[in-house]
């Protein structure tokens, strides 16, 4: 009888689960209306600076063990910031760039379908990004180097101009990037 | 003749005939080449209802041929429909090339993982029923939704954390399918712990949850496809200086 109740329970819960997922499915009308509006600026040098193995040896060899420790977190918290942020105008970007694949100039159609395939990479790199983040806000002596999220954004930068080149008169993302 | 019965009727009987429309909608739209498993699916399905709908009026009426075919039914139909999941995740998948290696391990590590899950779930709670063919039915069925609920699941997660956007037709099956798998999740739970066949509750809300995913399917089947993303409204007016500041940014790199 438990069991029963229990499955009972579990097929509820993911049929609600099932009717959120879809009910979200895309992003809101009013981000795909007005993406600048969504998209945060993000300084990639910083982002660099903080994930940058040569500085974490610096903190590590200048500061008593315990104040680094207290000072890598704060550092790994910041870069968390980053690598979401990232992910969440790759997301945006992803969307919008999605009907540029569909359109009849080849030009244009290439550039996003490359922009696609990057903002999903980057999408997978934030995801490993974020999980070796957070093991090093728990371990904080560990090395942790997501540095191809950083890569992956600049390079992600460039095929948004060239895409908005060809395509997008949307002044702000250029902008923000 | 009560409105129960009546009700239980039509719950059997109109989810195929709109399962019919669907069929002739996916021929006269030339859908079927894009998802040909669902194409079967239905198509097995109106053979199924049509078999056992003569069965129940002929002499044997529902005794133990019905049960008998409606199992092999039953099993056939869920092997189908793991081909429409299989289907859905390739279909998906083939649309973001960066996607197709990480969606084929997601869809293979799920399996196994839900099938230990499920397996666990059948040998911690066999069924209560004194026959062997409705526990081993029931047993399987209680299986194959865990794996379907879960892999349907799965792939809803995965489309939203990476933002991607579905055909509409493809959500309308992945949708409909899901909830189906759910709420048989449950009902099969529920009929293996009665160990009875034919529970009249447990049938009614089976099929009413049936006669919706199939509206689901039709709603989304026949309605013309929908652009899946929204293009800019506006016709390009290039301002020269931020492109240029863009591309004076990258030269210095």
């Amino acid at each position: 009888m438990t069991t029963t109740i229990i499955i009972v329970v579990i097929a509820s819960l993911a049929l609600l689960c099932l009717l959120w997922l879809a009910k979200g499915r895309t992003l809101s009308a009013s981000v795909l209306d007005n993406p600048t509006a969504h998209i945060r600026a993000l300084d990639v040098e910083a982002f660099r600076n903080l994930v940058d193995p040569d500085e974490e040896e610096f903190l590590r060899s200048q500061l008593p063990p315990a104040a680094f420790r207290r000072i890598q977190r704060e550092r790994l918290r910041a870069a968390v910031e980053y690598v979401s942020c990232a992910a969440q105008n790759a997301a945006i970007l992803l969307r919008l760039a999605d009907a540029g694949r569909r359109s009849t100039d080849p030009a244009t159609a290439e550039a996003a379908e490359k922009l696609v395939d990057n903002a999903i990479r980057l999408r997978l790199y934030a995801f490993h990004a974020m999980a070796r983040l957070y093991l090093g806000m728990i371990l904080p002596g560990a090395r942790i180097y997501p540095v191809r999220v950083a890569e992956s954004y600049e390079q992600m930068t460039r095929q948004v101009v060239l895409l908005g080149c060809l395509q997008y008169p949307t002044r702000g993302i250029a902008a923000a990037l | 003749m009560t409105v129960s019965y009546l009700l239980g009727y039509y719950l059997w009987v109109g989810p195929h005939v709109l399962l019919g429309a669907i069929l002739f909608a996916m021929i006269r739209r030339k859908v079927y080449p894009q998802f040909p498993m669902f194409f079967l699916y239905t198509a097995f399905e109106i053979l199924q209802f049509a078999v056992l709908f003569t069965i129940s009026r002929s002499h044997v009426h529902f005794g133990e041929s019905y049960v008998r075919v409606y199992s092999v039914g039953l099993a056939v139909s869920t092997a189908i429909r793991f081909a429409v999941i299989h289907e859905l995740f390739r279909h998906f998948f083939r649309s973001y090339p960066a996607l197709d290696l990480p969606g084929r391990y997601l869809f293979r590590g799920l399996t196994v993982v839900l099938l230990l899950v499920a397996t666990g779930v059948a040998v911690s709670a066999p069924g209560n029923s004194a026959s062997f063919l409705l526990n081993i039915t029931y047993a399987l069925d209680r299986t194959a939704s865990v794996m379907q609920c879960g892999l349907l699941i799965s792939l809803f997660i995965f489309s939203r954390y990476f933002a991607l956007s579905w055909r509409s037709n493809a959500f309308g099956i992945a949708l409909g399918l899901g909830i189906f798998a759910s709420v048989e999740l449950a009902t099969s739970a529920i009929w293996l712990h009665l160990g009875a066949f034919g529970n009249r509750a447990v049938n009614l809300l089976t099929m009413a949850t049936y006669h919706c995913c199939v509206l689901i399917w039709m709603f989304y089947l026949m309605r013309p496809e929908r652009e899946a993303q929204q293009a800019p409204k506006t016709l390009p007016k290039y301002d020269l200086d931020i492109w240029n500041q863009e591309l004076q940014r990258l030269l210095q790199r």
